[in-house]
């Protein structure tokens, strides 16, 4: 396997392209690509593949690049795009297509802020956005996470177990502009790790049919509910998903989550993507310095992996969760998640929910010191903690009273009492 | 771990001199980091980026605040934000065409490296010659001032797929390289890890606070300023008019304004407005797109439509004598007077206006639209003496008796040809003609009428002699049409009226079997036809002529208009006549030549010009005060570049313009208009026409500029164009979207 020091939406870009070239012998591959910042690279590298079988189209708009992924997955082929921010925010309609139809379509999403103000860098909240659609989200640390759960996606996608669109998201420049040394797989890697897609329900010229068109209520249900229990089988499939890549690869691809110093921690730190490495060098030196600190990473948002939360969490009284992302008048979606995966189990721990690094800012060890030196001072949660902001916002003064109303009374006419 | 911070300007190659560091590292063993600080930089924008390699594997994912060293790429950037946070010891490699020392003492707490990366760039033809790229030659001086062995570097650039005249680059600047140790190495490094966060601008702190957004105006690197060029209108009029000026007064329907723009210049815009051949109309930038802007027409609606009460001036104590009260010297009165001095014209006719009351007809110029004009003259104290010839003795008096005199008699020697004919009554002069039928002292009842010459005299001439009852009237002329000096538009309503034209023809004598006719009197006008040859002196082409190709031409009536040419007799003999000459300097007082008499240009719009420089030169004789340059009211608006050069069409954005027709205003039917002396114009019905005017290299605020700005950086605050260029990354949109040329790119 060749080691090379590329970016990650070159990593990105080379595992969509080569999972898609490993259909050629099956159904072939098409993507339909629309560009935006930080993810254009990605598009572009697509789009420069000399794919066997198969096509790149490219639209005239997000929405139209997943409409076309929609049909090329729906006629059998392997399917994939990207996006990131506003982009995905146009495309909404189609992704939850996406997953309501079950097609195994990967998606690559370089985390940006969603605008306004207009900013380009580095915020989940475009695809914490996208966390009550049917698809599988993953969230990469580094390059080299990005190429292997790229190739992952597919396998788990398209596990008859499974049929669901996968998300694979990185931070916006941190990780998809950043040089670093990656070990890229080779074709025939590939080939071996993903067989040829058989997509059971796909379109068929010699068996004419209509999906997705009106049902009753009844039948909506159960297919509901058939989606919700394969999110259920999804975790075990991962497992399997990562033993193959094992075999065929030689390294062990990131796991949904990762536990570091969890054991017998008292407190717990909760991170993901880049955040997490940072994170990581500050419980190592607390760790050193002999205090019972742990860290929690989740790469998986979807399904929320709650029995890995429990165990991270075990010996803890307090959570600290950082989060690169603002869900409006909640605060960080990470840390309501945790809040209503504790509900019941775990009400005794403390969860306090920090944002962090909102808008693209770096995240240093600095600043996650101050939030371990909040959490040690807490008895009880508050609202989310603004990390490095200090000035409040001034309130703005309440609405003068208005007088009510009144339809003026024409002249010349009383007014009936 | 080594932390690298680059300093460049987009499309140096910044970034990849980050990944060229990296990979030569990578290739050792190394784990790396190669990036940069993106935003939504262009090219020339200051960029940053870095790099980091280590043994161990790299944790730190965030931007590097305390590099260990930082490279320079543009010597533009040297300044004390490039050393933020780098640590003692580190090094500062510049490219530079500096001596290390001179770098040095900038950066006195650290060791300095320069190396002239651009000359190395440029010598192996790196990127282009206003943007060469220097990371390759930056990475040869990297590897040896961190001692990377310049092999591995190479190495890294060969698995990235540079070759050539980067390899040579790397090598050269690795020999190059200067160095030069800190002068004062034990010194605290500038913070630069950020501190907590104070709160940002708000949307909602209105247009009064600071806005939440990056200046982008440190990307620019040409911002967009304001000019002006000299429009064809106002460069050509011979009056000096601020034509364009009035124009756009007229365009926002300030008729009284135009009016008053007009009269800083001429006292007849009533005047120029009927009979001006109007060069500015030839010259319009407009007749490129459709047609000129009808600018005769809107002079005339607003000397008629508009009110300006001149106030008089304070009194000055020095007099002045003009001598002849024709549009130059009633215009050199009418400036004098509006300098406060009191004035003394002298006409030798009975009545006020020279040939403008007695060689212009009524249905061209109506003796009361005359009258007006004149009366706003004499009510600024102008006093005007009739019935009052001047001699040569009597200019000798007045240059006693007067401060000054000016001699504004025109040209009143009027061409004679030779037809044989000479003292006969059948021949008569134009001008002398024009006056008589302004006098009712002329009927040509059934004659036929032969009309010689091609000037606006010949025009008036046969136009009149139909309205005086002549049956037929024929112009000749020894050149085309297109040659005739006349207005185009008058030779047009001549047609329209019924005179028979007759180009390229010259008329030779008078025959005698014509005078056999006896009682009718009834001529042959022996002609003979003509071809044009080479250009003269003048730039027209001379008429040739066609032997054998003679004719004669039936009449009754030969009317000439051949020209007129100064009569010098006033003057003392040999006294050399030209504008702005003092030509009896020996005398008392000086005594000047005005309008055609010193220009011989034959024009009203020439003479009020004239008129108007003689009277600035007269000022400038008694008080030493020069009030203009003389030759044009120009109005310099508030601008960063002033062009001298006149704007030509291929300047403006043509295609930036809607088309619209000219508007050409009403007049009479060619039937009605030879009942009497009826002024055959009526005048254009508003100030629509005006709108036209495509306000050639003069911003007229039309803010197709503020409209397009993608940046919003650009305001019109009351008359001024504002650039707000702590936001304007100079882009150049406001350029390419002014139709009118008046926003161009400056370099930074």
């Amino acid at each position: 396997m060749p080691r090379e020091i590329v970016t990650g939406n070159h990593a990105a870009g080379l595992a969509l392209s080569m999972a898609g070239e490993a259909n050629r012998f099956a159904r072939g591959t098409a993507a339909g690509i629309y560009p935006i910042t930080p993810q254009t690279e990605i598009v572009e590298r697509v789009a420069a593949f000399p794919f066997s079988k198969g096509r790149v189209v490219p639209v005239e708009s997000e929405h139209s690049a997943m409409g076309v992924t929609i049909g090329a997955s729906l006629s059998g082929a392997r399917a994939f795009t990207a996006s990131s921010s506003n982009g995905l925010a146009y495309m909404v309609e189609n992704i939850m297509v996406a997953g309501f139809y079950r097609l195994p379509v990967v998606m690559v999403a370089v985390n940006r802020t969603l605008g306004p103000p207009w900013n380009i860098w580095a915020d989940q909240g475009d695809t914490l956005m996208l966390r009550d659609f049917p698809w599988i989200q993953l969230y990469a640390q580094d390059n080299q996470q990005v190429a292997d759960l790229t190739l992952l996606a597919f396998r788990l996608a398209e596990d008859p177990r499974v049929l669901l669109p996968v998300l694979v998201c990185m931070d916006a420049f941190i990780v998809s502009h950043t040089q670093m040394e990656t070990e890229l797989p080779t074709q025939e890697q590939v080939d071996r790790y993903l067989p040829p897609l058989d997509l059971p329900h796909r379109m068929r010229s010699d068996d004419p049919k209509t999906l997705g068109g009106l049902v009753w209520p009844d039948a909506t249900v159960s297919l509901r509910k058939e989606i919700h229990e394969a999110f259920d089988r999804v975790p075990m499939v991962f497992e399997e998903c990562r033993q193959e890549f094992r075999d065929v690869f030689g390294r062990s691809p990131a796991g949904a989550v990762e536990a570091y110093h969890t054991k017998n921690a008292e407190t717990v730190l909760v991170a993901t993507a880049t955040i997490a490495t940072t994170a990581l060098e500050v419980v190592r030196s607390r760790r050193a310095a002999g205090e019972r600190v742990g860290l929690l990473i989740l790469r998986m948002l979807r399904p929320f992996p709650i029995d890995q939360l429990l165990e991270a969490c075990a010996s803890a009284s307090r959570i600290g969760v950082l989060d690169r992302d603002y869900a409006a008048g909640i605060g960080g979606v990470w840390a309501h998640e945790i809040r209503a995966a504790l509900q019941g189990t775990r009400d005794d721990l403390l969860v306090q929910g920090y944002l962090t690094g909102i808008g693209g800012g770096d995240v240093t060890a600095e600043r996650i010191d101050e939030v371990l030196v909040d959490l040690g001072q807490r008895e009880l949660p508050g609202p989310p903690v603004w990390v490095g902001l200090e000035d409040p916002a001034p309130v703005p003064a309440a609405p003068p009273p208005k007088a009510p109303l009144v339809p003026p009374v024409p002249s010349g006419v009383e007014a009936t009492p | 771990m080594v932390e690298i911070r680059i300093h460049g300007r987009g499309g140096q190659g910044g970034v990849t001199l980050a990944k060229l560091i990296a990979t030569a590292r990578f290739l050792t063993g190394h784990s790396v980091q190669a990036f940069g600080l993106y935003a939504a930089e262009r090219s020339g924008a200051p960029i940053q980026a870095f790099c980091r390699f280590s043994p161990e594997a790299i944790t730190d994912r965030n931007l590097i605040y305390e590099p260990d060293h930082v490279v320079i790429l543009d010597p533009t950037l040297v300044g004390p934000g490039v050393t933020r946070g780098l640590k003692p010891g580190g090094w500062i490699l510049v490219n530079t065409e500096l001596p290390a020392e001179a770098v040095a003492e900038q950066f006195p707490h650290n060791r300095v490296a320069v190396v002239d990366a651009t000359a190395i760039a440029l010598e192996n033809r790196l990127g282009t010659r206003s943007v060469p790229i220097v990371n390759t030659a930056l990475a040869g001086a990297v590897a040896r001032i961190l001692e990377i062995p310049l092999d591995d570097v190479l190495a890294g650039m060969e698995h990235l797929g540079f070759g050539g005249g980067n390899v040579t680059a790397a090598r050269s600047a690795f020999q190059a390289v200067a160095i030069r140790d800190a002068i004062s190495p034990d010194a605290e490094p500038e913070s630069a890890r950020p501190g907590p966060a104070g709160r940002g601008a708000s949307f909602l702190e209105g247009a009064g606070g600071e806005r939440p957004a990056i200046q982008t105006g440190s990307w620019a690197t040409s911002q967009p300023k304001r000019q002006q060029y000299v429009p064809p209108c106002n460069h050509i009029c011979p009056a000096g008019n601020d034509v364009q000026g009035f124009l756009h007064a007229l365009a926002r329907d300030e008729v009284d304004e135009a009016l008053g723009i007009l009269l800083r210049t001429t006292p007849f815009p009533s005047v120029c407005g009927r009979v001006c051949p109007a060069p500015c109309m030839q010259q319009c930038n407009r007749s490129e797109l459709d047609e000129a802007v009808n600018v005769r027409q809107l002079e005339r609606l607003a000397g008629d439509v508009g009110r300006v009460v001149l106030e008089r001036p304070e009194a000055r104590s020095q007099r002045v004598a003009v001598v002849g009260s024709g549009p130059g010297g009633l215009s050199a009165g009418y400036h004098l007077a509006r300098f406060g001095y009191g004035v003394t014209v002298y006409e030798g006719a009975p009545e006020v206006g020279g040939l403008l009351r007695t060689g212009i007809p009524d249905f061209r110029l109506p003796g009361k639209v005359l009258d007006r004009e004149i009366e706003r003259i004499t009510d600024l104290g102008v006093q005007v003496v009739t019935d009052h010839r001047v001699d040569r003795r009597g200019l000798m008096e007045l240059a006693r008796a007067y401060d000054a005199v000016l001699v504004a008699t025109g040209l009143q020697q009027l061409r004679d040809l030779r037809l044989g004919v000479g003292g006969s009554d059948m021949a008569l002069q134009g001008i002398d003609f024009l006056d008589q039928v302004k006098h009712d002292q002329a009927r040509l009842d059934g004659e036929t009428v032969v009309v010689v010459g091609g000037g606006n005299t010949a025009m008036d001439a046969a136009r009149s002699a139909l309205r005086v009852g002549a049956s037929e009237v024929r112009v000749v002329y020894r050149r085309t049409r297109h040659e005739m000096p006349a207005i185009a538009e008058e030779i047009e309503e001549a047609l329209e009226e019924g005179v028979i034209l007759h180009e390229l023809v010259q008329p030779v004598s008078l025959q005698a079997e014509a005078q056999a006719d006896g009682d009718t009197g009834s001529h042959g006008l022996q002609c003979i036809r003509m071809r044009l040859g080479e250009p003269d002196a003048s730039g027209r082409r001379r008429p040739v002529e066609v032997e054998g190709s003679d004719f004669s031409l039936p009449c009754t009536r030969i009317i000439l208009a051949l020209g007129q040419s100064p009569d010098l007799s006033v003057f003392p003999e040999g006294a050399e006549v030209r504008e702005g000459g003092d030509l009896l300097g020996l005398l008392e007082h000086p005594v000047f030549a005005v309008g055609d008499l010193a220009t011989n240009d034959g024009t009203v719009a020439g003479a009020i010009g004239s008129g108007r420089r003689a009277a600035l030169h007269i000022h400038q004789t008694f008080t030493g005060e020069v009030v203009e340059t003389g030759d044009q009211a120009r109005v310099r608006s508030d601008v960063d570049l002033w062009n001298d050069e006149v704007i030509r069409a291929d300047a403006l954005r043509m295609h930036l313009f809607e088309r619209s027709p000219g508007q050409e205003g009403s007049s009479l039917d060619p039937r009605e208009r030879l009942d009497g002396f009826r002024e055959i114009h009526t005048g254009l019905p508003d100030t629509s026409e005006a709108r036209r005017c495509l306000s050639c290299g003069v911003c007229n605020e039309c803010d197709i500029c503020v409209t397009y700005c993608p940046e919003g950086v650009l305001k019109r605050v009351g008359h001024q164009l504002v650039f707000d260029y702590a936001y304007c990354k100079g882009c150049g949109i406001c350029v390419t979207e002014c139709p009118r040329n008046v926003v161009f790119m400056s370099h930074l």
